[in-house]
């Protein structure tokens, strides 16, 4: 209902900024993130756990509810700043893994038992239920190579994957799966694919505003208008 | 299998390949050319998606299915690299590349006699293999000459037959005439990279590029987007071989490409001559082409790995190999790297051209004096983006946070989120010099989706010449740093010893065929049917980006083989 009617708003008005953004912010993840967070609230989880919507293209809930807090914690939100979980990176590495990535699923898979495995030995609870000041220790001893029980991935080479996994999902285009609604570029004021840049634009000293942004889809639409203007209002 | 016969046979279609393909073809020769890649066209290249071709590197092998291994000695193991930076497509590197096009100095075509002149032998390290080129600048500027004009390079004359213009690079050999087409506009970065390198007394001037400023030869002008360097041009603005020479070969109506092909053998016989080449074709079928000439025209990787792949009882060593130099000498450009972010302004550094947008070379070659200093020869300075490609994935991967703030978290989101559009990294690319057991040989334990043994490098740049060098160079991008008026001025680390980009050496040419494996046309000492061009025949590398060398050396070769090598087959030295 509440859930349901929200997500329709906010497509119907990205929809209406353009075909870029319609696509590119991707139902999916919307769905897909919103409803790992109505799992936090709810009181039986495993439940609602066992629908079919709950469940990515590659990670099962747990994976996922790890990964998404991982990720927020190497990209944090703040208000008026985009993280990780605004910009929908989940499903970023998400649909990667169960394509252009599929060769990293078991590096994932076994990367996460790992941290698991690790996060129950040290703090007796896994990582996603762990407060965030202790999710920022692990991930700095991961960081540093120095979590025990690690094998393959070593601990170093799992935080290196997902936080080059994250800035992808932040960064990429939002054909992708993350980066909703232009998250990524917003925050750090990077206008996308811009065709042309002006003499007058390449002298300016202040941040770019002259022209929107514009993801793959929305070029793809330009496109398609330049070559058949007639089939355009 | 099927066998097909033809004149000529070119294995690899790229910056070499495209230009002896049209020239051979004009001349009425018949060119068949293997490339393992597709032939893409530029409505491919609509999509400016940085995912794709930056970090995904789409326009580049697969490190999987094409592994080339890598070992800093040969008591290591090697293993795959994880990236692989040159083309695999129509058109070859000149597709994704930065388009930077650079004449090589005079004294880069002699750096051992040069050091020797201006500081005596010993200041050469003992194990270095540098050495002279078998040709000067003046031998090679007609073709440079050439390639600037037919291919669209875009800059300003320095060194006009001698007078110094008081514009463009003051270091430049001397050139026949200006560029063809006026320097491409500077952005901010270039703006403040200048007004750094003139506040220090440098000689900063806008790089000249294979990127059109303006119309040329029915090609539209750049428009600034940014996606170039990792990037197909999405108006093919960048004069690339897919957009100049391959519809010029296309039109002789002698030359046929058949893509998707894998060359495994080039083929010979008792009489010492070669016969032709054997492939597999995108179907996986087993087949030979008969020719009366084969030129090698790949990456250094593969003109190194099928000579090796074809060895024969008279060259059990590798074919053209009776040197014994085949895989030798391996190089490559390092990039000392010092980041600068502005509080007070943007720079927005993703605008213009990618790669090394405004350039000084007063440190570059032996533009400098080195004595007293602990190495010899330099690097070319520039301003580029992170990874010299300019988009957010680049920064976030690329881009060292300054001391004291880390990789990850609130404090590094704000980080990017402050500095993305205010920063730029002022590298030097340095000149490596070569050394004899840095290799390329076969991976006895890695091998590629073809079957075929991996490439194996052993290579270490961490040498006490080139260490000498980095730190040098690191203080002078330092001090550009903080003549830029930049906030904050930071290095990046050095990293490993891994080979960096622009890969040279492994049929080192020469003018003794003891010591080389082509002469300065490419053609192998040993079998005059035989042609090896490109990087992999540079003796030394320069600072400067090889592409437009490869390609004066291509119209050089071209140029031998069809006024002389056509009318008598033959050895040309």
């Amino acid at each position: 209902m509440s859930k349901h009617d929200s997500t329709r708003r906010s497509f119907l008005k990205r929809a209406a900024v353009g075909a870029g953004a319609v696509a590119g912010s991707g139902l999916v993840p919307d769905v897909y993130t919103q409803t790992l967070e109505q799992h936090k609230d709810a009181a039986a989880p495993s439940e609602s756990h066992a629908t079919s919507i709950q469940h990515g293209a590659f990670f099962n809930y747990e994976q996922g509810t790890t990964i998404a807090a991982f990720t927020e914690r190497l990209m944090p939100g703040a208000p008026g700043k985009a993280g990780a979980r605004d910009a929908g990176v989940l499903n970023y590495i998400d649909l990667a893994l169960a394509g252009a990535y599929a060769d990293l699923q078991d590096f994932y898979r076994r990367g996460l038992a790992e941290l698991d495995a690790y996060c129950r030995t040290t703090y007796k609870q896994p990582f996603a239920q762990l407060e965030p000041a202790r999710q920022d220790e692990v991930i700095t001893t991961l960081e540093q190579g120095k979590a025990a029980g690690f094998s393959w991935p070593t601990a170093q080479e799992f935080f290196n994957v997902v936080r080059t996994h994250t800035m992808e999902g932040m960064f990429a285009d939002p054909i992708y799966g993350g980066n909703r609604d232009f998250a990524g570029w917003r925050l750090v004021g990077f206008p996308g694919a811009q065709g042309n840049f002006t003499a007058t634009d390449l002298q300016n000293k202040q941040t770019f505003t002259r022209a929107p942004m514009t993801g793959l889809q929305a070029q793809a639409g330009l496109q398609a208008q330049a070559k058949n203007p007639q089939r355009t209002e | 299998m099927a066998t097909q016969k033809t004149d000529v046979v070119i294995v690899g279609v790229g910056a070499v390949g495209g230009i002896l393909a049209a020239e051979l073809g004009k001349a009425g020769m018949k060119v068949i050319g293997l490339e393992r890649g597709p032939r893409l066209t530029t409505q491919d290249f609509s999509a400016l998606d940085e995912l794709r071709y930056f970090q995904r590197q789409e326009l580049r092998p697969s490190s999987k299915r094409q592994p080339v291994t890598w070992r800093p000695d040969a008591k290591t193991n090697a293993k795959p690299l994880p990236i692989l930076n040159y083309g695999n497509q129509a058109g070859g590197g000149t597709v994704h590349y930065g388009a930077l096009s650079w004449r090589f100095h005079e004294d880069d075509f002699r750096a051992r006699s040069h050091t020797i002149e201006r500081y005596g032998a010993s200041a050469i390290p003992a194990d270095s293999s540098l050495t002279d080129w078998p040709l000067t600048y003046a031998d090679l500027e007609p073709f440079y000459d050439q390639a600037e004009y037919e291919l669209g390079v875009s800059g300003r004359a320095g060194n006009l037959q001698g007078r110094k213009t008081d514009a463009g690079n003051p270091f430049e050999a001397p050139r026949r005439r200006e560029y063809p087409l006026p320097a491409l506009l500077p952005d901010q970065s270039g703006v403040i990279f200048a007004a750094a390198g003139q506040k220090l007394g440098y000689h900063p001037f806008s790089s000249p590029r294979a990127i059109l400023s303006q119309p040329y030869q029915g090609r539209a002008g750049c428009t600034y987007c940014g996606f170039c360097q990792s990037f197909g041009c999405h108006m093919a603005a960048k004069s690339s071989i897919l957009v100049t020479k391959l519809p010029e070969a296309d039109a002789t109506g002698n030359f046929k490409l058949l893509t998707g092909t894998m060359c495994y053998r080039v083929n010979s016989d008792n009489s010492g001559r070669v016969t032709g080449v054997s492939y597999y074709a995108a179907d996986g079928s087993d087949n030979t082409i008969e020719a009366d000439l084969v030129i090698l025209a790949t990456f250094i990787y593969d003109n190194t790995r099928l000579l090796l792949l074809s060895k024969t009882a008279k060259f059990p060593n590798g074919l053209a190999n009776s040197s014994g130099q085949l895989g030798k000498h391996l190089m490559a450009h390092i990039g000392a790297r010092v980041f600068v972010a502005f509080d007070d302004r943007y720079v927005n550094i993703y605008m213009g051209p990618s790669a090394q947008k405004h350039s000084l070379d007063d440190f570059n070659a032996d533009n400098f004096d080195h004595s007293g200093m602990k190495f010899v020869r330099g690097a070319q300075l520039s301003v580029t983006p992170a990874d010299l490609e300019a988009g957010p994935i680049g920064a976030s991967i690329s881009m060292n946070p300054p001391p004291g703030i880390p990789r990850w978290g609130a404090a590094y989101r704000d980080f990017l989120a402050k500095y993305f559009a205010r920063y730029a990294a002022f590298i030097a690319q340095t000149e490596n010099l070569p050394y004899a057991d840095q290799t390329v040989d076969l991976d006895p334990h890695v091998r590629d989706q073809y079957g075929m043994p991996a490439p194996r490098l052993t290579y270490d740049w961490r040498r006490p010449n080139e260490v000498a060098r980095i730190e040098f160079l690191l203080n002078k991008l330092e001090e550009l740093g903080r003549a830029s008026g930049a906030t904050h001025v930071w290095r990046s680390p050095t990293g490993s010893g891994a080979p960096g980009a622009h890969h040279e050496g492994g049929t080192r040419m020469g003018s003794d065929p003891k010591l080389s494996v082509v002469n300065r046309y490419g053609q192998s000492w040993d079998i005059p049917n035989l042609f090896v061009i490109g990087s992999s025949t540079f003796p030394t590398m320069s600072g400067f980006n090889p592409t437009l060398t490869i390609q004066a050396l291509a119209y050089s070769s071209a140029d031998a083989i069809v006024n002389r090598y056509k009318k008598s087959p033959g050895a040309l030295v």
